[in-house]
């Protein structure tokens, strides 16, 4: 059978179609990518965040959710969307965060709402950080996400969050921590209770 | 090759080429627009602005941390180096001066406890004369950002670092 040839306007379809399709997968690429949780915990770090030596994949997708992100020897982040059972952290649950001593100068939990932006409430809790705990002896502190304080916990509002992700920081890091990610002991997100249980 | 297998084919190449060019364009497109907005339509430039506490409301960049105080400077090295310096915060609190090229990559920082006295350098493109004894960082690109991050995680603790970080500069040797 002969070759048919080939219809312009269809080529220019297809390849618009195809376009777009390639956009929009790099978009979601962007958007999503560097969300998949790492181990259990479901917290996500990138050792080449902020760096010469980032992919080009790593370099678009904190430009989009994390632009002017510092390199692993001033900062190091890691983000979670899900908590440790893998459920996606939502506004209608609480969850206790705990963790022990983080191998940095100072850090912070943030909590940041779908679009990337800090959730609009104005409870003035937008996070907690390391002067705020009050570890025991050995280390371990508890905080809390929620839509409400509790007396004597540190305290990130979670109102008008929607479906959030939580984002550590841990400033001046040592140097075993830059080196190895794996050594540093991610504080864990325990879910609470849902839909207002007390 | 029948007519089905060429459209698929250039289907295929089509969604490479489209994913491909938007991860590569990406990066500083987005620098463009921050730079934009943080000079004021490029108004501004070599010189700091110092930002407001960061709340709820906060859109100039996404992600900001509630418990730091930014300053930004959006440089120009098109006419030559600049000297970029920042005073301590009280207490020797966090302070952090760091470089963003057009590409969005993070090319040079410094840091309150490497510079418990205050953080100097000279920002320069590669080939530009620069004075000898100051820490010179090289930007690939002429247009860029110097970020101020200062540790206030409290109303009070930020009044005290803004008062400080007036004394930063950013301007042409």
């Amino acid at each position: 059978m002969a070759d048919q040839p080939v219809s312009r306007w269809k080529l220019a379809l297809v390849i618009v179609a195809g376009l777009a399709l390639g956009v929009g997968s790099a978009w979601h690429t962007m958007k999503r990518g560097g969300l998949r949780g790492a181990g259990s915990t479901g917290w996500h770090g990138n050792a080449v965040t902020g760096s010469v030596d980032a992919d080009p994949w790593t370099r678009a997708r904190v430009a989009l959710t994390g632009l002017l992100a510092l390199n692993k020897s001033q900062a190091i982040y890691f983000t979670t969307q899900t908590d440790d059972s893998g459920a996606r952290l939502t506004e209608r649950c609480r969850y206790r965060v705990s963790g022990g001593v983080m191998p940095a100068r100072w850090w912070s939990v943030t909590v940041y709402a779908d679009d990337d932006y800090l959730p609009q409430n104005e409870d003035d809790a937008l996070s907690f950080d390391a002067t705020e705990v009050q570890p025991d002896a050995q280390g371990q502190w508890t905080a809390l996400v929620a839509g409400k304080p509790e007396p004597g916990q540190p305290w990130a509002s979670s109102n008008k969050a929607g479906d959030y992700t939580l984002t550590l920081r841990l400033y001046n890091p040592a140097k075993t921590a830059q080196d190895d990610f794996g050594t540093i002991p991610l504080p864990k997100v325990t879910k609470l209770d849902c839909g207002g249980a007390a | 090759m029948n007519r089905a297998v060429n459209y698929a084919l250039a289907f295929v190449a089509a969604i490479a080429v489209g994913h491909v060019g938007t991860i590569l364009a990406a990066p500083r497109a987005i620098m463009q627009v921050a730079l934009g907005k943080m000079s004021d339509g490029g108004t501004r430039l070599n010189q700091f602005s110092f930002g407001p506490r960061t709340t709820s409301h906060s859109r100039a960049v996404v992600r900001p941390s509630p418990d730091l105080a930014y300053s930004n400077c959006v440089y120009d090295l098109s006419q030559g180096p600049i000297r970029v310096s920042a005073a301590p915060s009280p207490d020797n609190g966090y302070v952090s001066l760091s470089v963003f090229d057009a590409r969005t990559d993070n090319v040079g920082v410094f840091d309150s406890l490497q510079f418990p006295r205050g953080i100097s350098f000279v920002l320069a493109k590669a080939g530009q004369q620069t004075p000898p004894g100051t820490p010179v960082v090289i930007s690939p690109s002429n247009r860029g950002v110097i970020l101020d991050r200062r540790l206030a995680p409290s109303a009070d603790l930020f009044a005290k670092v803004d008062a400080a970080r007036r004394a930063d500069s950013c301007a042409r040797l």
